[in-house]
């Protein structure tokens, strides 16, 4: 038999025919904000404010979260009833679920001009993929056709914070989340813990590398959602997705004047 | 009978027409061959190599190519002599396959999402069925395999690099058969059987041609291309699909028989696969 000689990798060669340019490099006039962080850490609550804050302005926005299509509700639901899911499929079917957010509704409305705003993103997948055991590099390749984002908050808060707001609103932890596939502890609360702090581990190393902007997790929510304002309002042209109809009215109004 | 693997169709009197001597196998080291199954990159997590004692023999080629035909009396006589079977395809797994078949009927879906939805089904056949069967030294036959997933996220304009990163985490098939018939002939097979011809077989979804006839001979003609450099790169055995069904049969079998170290490579199908002996 014929077979290639198990040290070649035959999937590492450069691949013959000029391909399409990845996704993720093709322009467009929308901007993506995302924020990042373990559970608990007070992203959501944020990236909702800051949404309130851009539709009471009128601003052309979408917002968007992880796991949130139809697509792979029923698979998702399945695979977690009976605990079939793997590192790989878990993997495999976020991210399926995650291009289809993506073809579907992201990349169509940065085409289109809106401001997109997302509650998790592919960070997500690498900090808690990664602590379940799948190769970095593999889901690195995995997310390639994601656009990368103008701005990525990272939200952190201590462990103890973090865990201790999750557990104390939450009357059971569920299996996946809490990482009980990993076979880590019998504890549901103790494994939670510590698949957290390999997530979190894995969040910190990302800062460098993916140029997220650091937000302290422990700040007055008032105060954070200040900062979190300015720096949406110094990186994003903010003006770019006020409705236009309203600039006409400023500008009629000014001539007015 | 899709979602389920087990397709193996024993009729009774299957293993009677088992015509060889020696009850079939003679294997050079158990059943599993003499090459190693390997992943063409980085190992799925938990999996120990030296553990997969089966084979894994992948038939691919386009539809009309001929592949269930085959795959139906290939088990009868491997089953025949004495070997377990255990068959795995697209849309199979227990997890996704059911929501790939709905997505198809929808035509919403884009093309990443559904490559992702159909590496979701393959690996968890792979992880759940396919690894315990080798585990175990069944022989698996793969009914599609992986190249056809990236042949069709390929021409789809999904980069080939992003595909072969996603599946460097498959099993190496001991053997890979193409069935290699030109569009035309595959044509006029599904045609017969169907007496139409399916939307995706066809790539309707990627506007090559309004006229079914010709949008199906071009979206073959594409996965063909993609086929002959997989071909090269994977070292396939390619067979023309468009011989008679008892000679393709009897190629495959010779080259199944040489890799599992069987003598005889006689075979006349049981009467309940009689139909299918042309």
């Amino acid at each position: 038999m014929a077979t290639l000689p198990s040290d070649i990798p035959a999937f590492a060669e450069p691949a013959p025919a000029p391909e399409e340019a990845p996704e993720s490099k093709r322009e467009y006039p929308g901007a993506l904000v995302v924020v990042e962080g373990i559970d608990g850490s007070g992203k959501s609550t944020q990236l909702y404010l800051l949404k309130r804050w851009l539709e009471i302005g009128g601003y052309r926005i979408h917002f968007t979260e992880w796991n949130s299509s139809p697509l792979v509700k029923s698979a998702t639901r399945r695979g977690k009833q009976r605990r079939l899911l793997t590192p790989t499929t878990f993997s495999l079917l976020h991210a399926a679920d995650f291009a289809d957010r993506c073809e579907r509704q992201i990349l169509p409305l940065l085409h289109g001009g809106y401001l997109v705003l997302a509650d998790r993103y592919i960070y997500t997948a690498f900090a808690r993929d990664a602590a379940r055991g799948c190769s970095p590099h593999w889901l690195r390749n995995l997310y390639s056709f994601a656009p990368i984002p103008d701005i990525t908050f990272y939200f952190r808060a201590p462990l103890d914070v973090a865990v201790t707001r999750i557990v104390a609103g939450r009357p059971k932890l569920k299996y996946y989340e809490a990482g009980m596939d990993l076979g880590i502890s019998l504890d549901r609360a103790e494994s939670f813990r510590i698949f957290q702090e390999r997530i979190l581990g894995n969040y910190d190393q990302m800062v460098d590398t993916d140029n997220f902007v650091l937000m302290d997790g422990t700040v007055r929510v008032d105060k954070l959602q200040k900062q979190m304002r300015q720096i949406v309002a110094q990186r994003v042209n903010l003006a770019q997705f006020a409705p236009k109809s309203k600039k006409k009215k400023k500008e009629k109004q000014k001539a007015a004047l | 009978m899709k979602r389920n693997g087990n397709k193996s169709a024993a009729p009774e009197g299957a293993v009677a027409k088992a015509g060889s001597s020696k009850d079939g196998r003679k294997s050079k080291n158990g059943t599993g061959g003499s090459a190693p199954s390997r992943f063409y990159g980085i190992a799925l997590p938990g999996v120990r190599l030296e553990e997969l004692s089966g084979s894994l023999i992948v038939v691919e080629g386009s539809d009309g190519s001929g592949r269930s035909t085959q795959i139906a009396l290939l088990t009868e006589w491997l089953e025949s002599q004495g070997f377990a079977v255990q068959t795995m395809g697209l849309r199979r797994s227990y997890l996704v396959g059911e929501d790939i078949d709905a997505l198809l009927a929808e035509n919403a879906v884009t093309r990443t999402t559904l490559a992702l939805m159909y590496s979701t089904d393959f690996f968890d056949q792979l992880e759940r069925r396919i690894l315990p069967a080798l585990r175990s030294g069944l022989i698996v036959l793969a009914d599609r395999y992986i190249f056809t997933l990236i042949a069709r996220a390929c021409i789809r304009g999904i980069g080939r690099d992003y595909l072969h990163g996603i599946y460097e985490m498959a099993l190496r098939p001991d053997i890979t058969f193409w069935l290699n018939v030109r569009p035309e002939i595959a044509f006029d097979r599904e045609f017969k059987k169907a007496q139409t011809i399916s939307y995706w077989e066809s790539g309707r979804d990627m506007s090559l041609s309004n006229d079914l006839f010709q949008s199906f001979i071009k979206y073959q003609s594409l996965i063909k291309r993609e086929f002959e450099y997989l071909s090269k790169r994977h070292s396939f055995k390619e067979v023309d699909g468009e011989g008679s069904v008892s000679e393709v049969n009897r190629e495959l079998r010779k080259q199944i028989a040489a890799h599992l170290g069987i003598r005889s490579t006689h075979y006349q199908p049981s009467h309940a696969l009689s139909h299918l002996w042309r």
